[in-house]
């Protein structure tokens, strides 16, 4: 007799699946990945049969174990701050916060308008790691289009369970002694905007007015067609078509369209890939929940998705930037706030809820 | 025995493939993305360096039990995917203070209600709007109503945002109640069971008493409709004077099982014991927004 | 055989003109090419077209969209006549603050802009105050705004 004997459900291979998807829009230029990057630290331990069989008094020992190398640390830097240097106008370029979306909501302005905003909130957000450009040059990840001219910083979000991951993840916070990280992410920076590993950033890494660009993993859609991936409009529903009611047509003819060409619009898959929305302006801003309005209900990814916020990038704003310089290289509440910060922040255009309604004056259009 | 065992091996074998791929699919449309329970969990860890501090709940008497009929868009979307305590938390005190200016009395689909808003093109830079209240729809910030009125025989509506600034006050003129939830029925009405005249003088309602339910029965006008009304359950419309084959053909695309869907209620409504919470702290928001009128009116006399 | 069916063709269909048997577009409201309308001025042909029973019908919009909003101009079959005329309420979804109205409705002009009646019988949008061109000049003749 033969039993068909199954082991539990693999974490790792559900992992593997989840891999399959990444960076799968066609991008010209890009090829389609199923796999990490061979540099990544493989993240997640297989969850080991020792740790159900600890007894109680072994686990909470583990657990104050934690709690003391980790949790209530007033500053976890263990050296003095690196010292802060000057915003330079055009050529400066600041690292970003990953925070995550949870709505989005009206507001108006003072004259009436309304539009929405979507909230972000920046939760437990740490930098892990500096890496000067001298040596982001030799790294695998390195792009010779950006000519030596950056570094990078990482950043991570929410503090984990270090029982969760694996000894060669763990390695990556030993230098920010911080807990592991849930979600790390990377931003070029140019060199005089290190911020020293260990670093806590908030919400008022911003300020409010300034203008961001924001990227995020768009809902997946799976496999489309024209229609729904490109909007196409289809062939006609009645009058004779067979077969052809969502089809593309011709995709090349003539002397010299008589092939595909590259970038061509054809069905594939659709979504859960990264989106970037660029000049969104901050509206407001809760410091003490480190919430962000950001313009616009449109921002992609669901609820509760990760957003990578960094400092636009669009020509205008990185020129308005020079009259009006970003805190270098971010807020340090102990430097910085030379009085208590407001729970609240508003943009000057935008209409506070405790402000009078709003009354349009006579002779005025 | 062991075909038994052989069919139950290969039963589970299905099922585990079934998950591995269920799991997949559901991650791979929301990738990047975390619980909602997960976020929370984050919020609130020792680990976390700015750990939020929890609050004491300063909630000094229980809501009254029909508050949550009377405000209704202070409760959130039930969608689950849209939840977040934050968010909620945040877009309901923005609603007490805009309260706090602009007071927004009681109000139900039915009420006959006057809106003055601020105009920049009218004269004197306001218009006054009475109407009969039609519908009352979504949620927070979001939330809004329609006011109908028929005047020089053209009927017109108007949606207002409840708590858009540019509202200058809500004035109640008859509260009261009618048969349905939606009103879009006096659409297709004659015009003399949506009109309003604009000096109609305001009746107040005596505070703690009933709203009375105006049962008036709207006789539609003749088809063409703008729906099919007989498949719509209405109370509030007297017969319909169809012939028999509308009827038989509504009780055929009738769903009379959603009564009794359970999944269906839970999907589509905020739990008893999260209402009970939201609405306690509702109530004590407006005792806030009360006290504070009170220490204006002292400071003035 | 098709003989036939084409004899029995006309029994079928309800006693309506053949013209008021099929909808344009009616859920999204939209005012298009053969969307029928409502005159609201006290002019001679609007008031004839309503005797009649015979409402306008709108044969072209002059804007890019096709789709006819509060303020664009139509050109209207009315009476068996073509005239030109001026949206001033629409059916379709508004804004909130805008005023929905229950009809669509129109005021006729002249081919030089002039409007044909001199009186406007029901309230119009007040956010037409601040449009421009030659709607400015059938504002003179609302009563009330709304």
């Amino acid at each position: 007799m033969r039993l068909i004997v199954l082991p539990p459900l693999n974490v790792s291979l559900i992992f593997f699946f989840l891999r399959i998807l990444t960076n799968v829009q066609f991008v010209r230029g890009r090829r389609r990945s199923c796999k990490a990057p061979s540099w990544f630290a493989k993240r997640r331990v297989e969850p080991s049969i020792y740790r159900n069989e600890l007894t109680a008094d072994n686990a909470e020992f583990v657990r104050e174990v934690i709690l003391d190398k980790y949790a209530d640390k007033s500053s976890p830097l263990k050296e003095a701050p690196w010292p802060r240097n000057e915003w330079q106008p055009k050529r400066s370029m600041r690292g970003g916060l990953l925070a995550i979306k949870i709505g989005t909501v009206p507001q108006w302005t003072k004259d009436g308008r309304k539009f929405n905003c979507t909230m972000l909130q920046v939760i437990d957000n740490h930098v892990i790691r500096y890496t000067p450009p001298e040596v982001f040059t030799q790294s695998a990840g390195y792009k010779s289009k950006w000519k030596g001219a950056y570094g990078s910083l990482v950043v991570g979000a929410l503090s984990s369970d270090p029982q969760l991951f694996s000894a060669q993840y763990l390695g990556l916070f030993k230098e920010a002694g911080v807990p592991p990280k849930r979600k790390l992410t990377r931003f070029l920076i140019s060199p005089e905007c290190a911020i020293q590993p260990g670093t806590p950033l908030s919400a008022m890494h911003f300020k409010v007015g300034d203008y961001v660009d924001v990227q995020a993993k768009t809902i997946g859609h799976g496999f489309q067609g024209v229609v729904k991936r490109w909007g196409f409009k289809g062939g006609p529903a009645s009058h004779g078509p067979t077969k052809f009611q969502r089809r593309p047509g011709s995709i090349g003819s003539g002397r010299k369209m008589s092939r595909v060409m590259p970038g061509k619009k054809l069905p594939g898959h659709m979504g859960m890939d990264w989106n970037t929305l660029r000049g969104l302006k901050i509206w407001r801003m809760n410091t003490k929940y480190n919430v962000l309005y950001v313009m616009g209900g449109n921002l992609p990814g669901p609820n509760h998705c990760y957003v990578r916020i960094y400092d636009s990038q669009l020509p205008t704003h990185v020129q308005q930037r020079a009259q009006k310089p970003p805190p270098m290289p971010t807020f340090y509440p102990e430097l910085d706030a030379s009085e208590p910060i407001p729970e609240e922040i508003f943009d000057d255009e935008l209409f506070e809820f405790t402000e009078p309604s709003i009354v349009y004056e006579e002779g005025k259009k | 025995m062991a075909d038994k065992l052989a069919t139950l091996g290969f039963r589970s074998f299905l099922s585990h493939q079934f998950l591995k791929r269920s799991v997949a699919a559901v991650s791979c449309r929301y990738a990047n993305t975390l619980s909602n329970e997960t976020v929370e969990k984050h919020r609130t860890s020792t680990l976390a360096h700015d750990k939020e501090q929890k609050e004491e709940k300063k909630i000094s008497a229980p809501a009254p039990p029909g508050l949550k009929h009377v405000h209704p868009e202070f409760l959130p979307n039930p969608t689950f995917y849209r939840r977040d305590r934050i968010k909620e938390k945040l877009e309901r005190q923005d609603m007490y203070r805009r309260r706090a200016v602009c007071p927004i009395p009681e109000f139900y689909v039915g009420s006959i209600m006057a809106v003055t808003l601020a105009d920049p093109y009218a004269s004197g830079k306001t218009n006054r709007f009475v109407g009969i209240c039609i519908q009352r729809a979504s949620y927070g910030l979001r939330a809004n109503f329609t006011l109908r009125n028929v005047v020089d025989n053209q009927g017109l509506e108007i949606r207002y945002d409840m708590y858009s600034p540019l509202i200058q006050k809500v004035e109640v003129l008859r509260l009261e109640k009618r048969l349905d939830d939606e009103l879009f029925y006096l659409r297709d009405a004659p015009a003399e069971f949506s009109t309003v005249p604009f000096n109609l003088e305001a009746v107040s309602h005596p505070p703690g008493a009933p709203v009375p339910v105006n049962t008036t029965k709207v006789k539609l006008g003749p088809r063409p409709w703008h729906e099919r009304w007989e498949r719509r359950n209405l109370r509030g419309v007297q017969d319909l004077g169809l012939p028999e084959k509308f009827y038989e053909k509504a009780k055929k695309v009738a769903k009379p099982w959603e009564e009794y869907d359970l999944m269906l209620k839970y999907r589509t409504s905020i739990n008893p014991q999260e209402t009970d919470e939201v609405m306690d702290e509702v109530a004590e928001g407006f005792r806030e927004i009360e006290r504070k009128r009170r220490r204006e009116k002292l400071e003035k006399s | 055989m098709a003989a036939l069916m084409r004899s029995r063709l006309p029994s079928l269909l309800p006693s309506l003109p053949l013209s008021q048997n099929f909808s344009t577009t009616n859920s999204l409201q939209h005012i298009i090419k053969l969307t029928r309308l409502r005159v609201v001025d006290n002019s001679m042909l609007g008031n004839q077209s309503v005797v009649a029973g015979k409402p306008p019908r709108c044969i072209h919009v002059y804007n890019k969209t096709g789709v006819g909003r509060v303020g664009d101009k139509v050109l209207v079959a009315i009476m068996g006549q073509k005239k030109r005329a001026f949206i001033v309420g629409v059916k379709q979804r508004a804004r909130p603050n805008k005023p929905r109205f229950d009809s669509n409705n129109i005021v006729l002009v002249e081919d030089n802009g002039a409007p044909t009646g001199t009186r406007i019988r029901v309230p119009v949008p007040s956010d037409m105050r601040a449009m421009e061109g030659d709607v400015t000049k059938i504002l003179a003749l609302a009563t009330k705004f709304a």
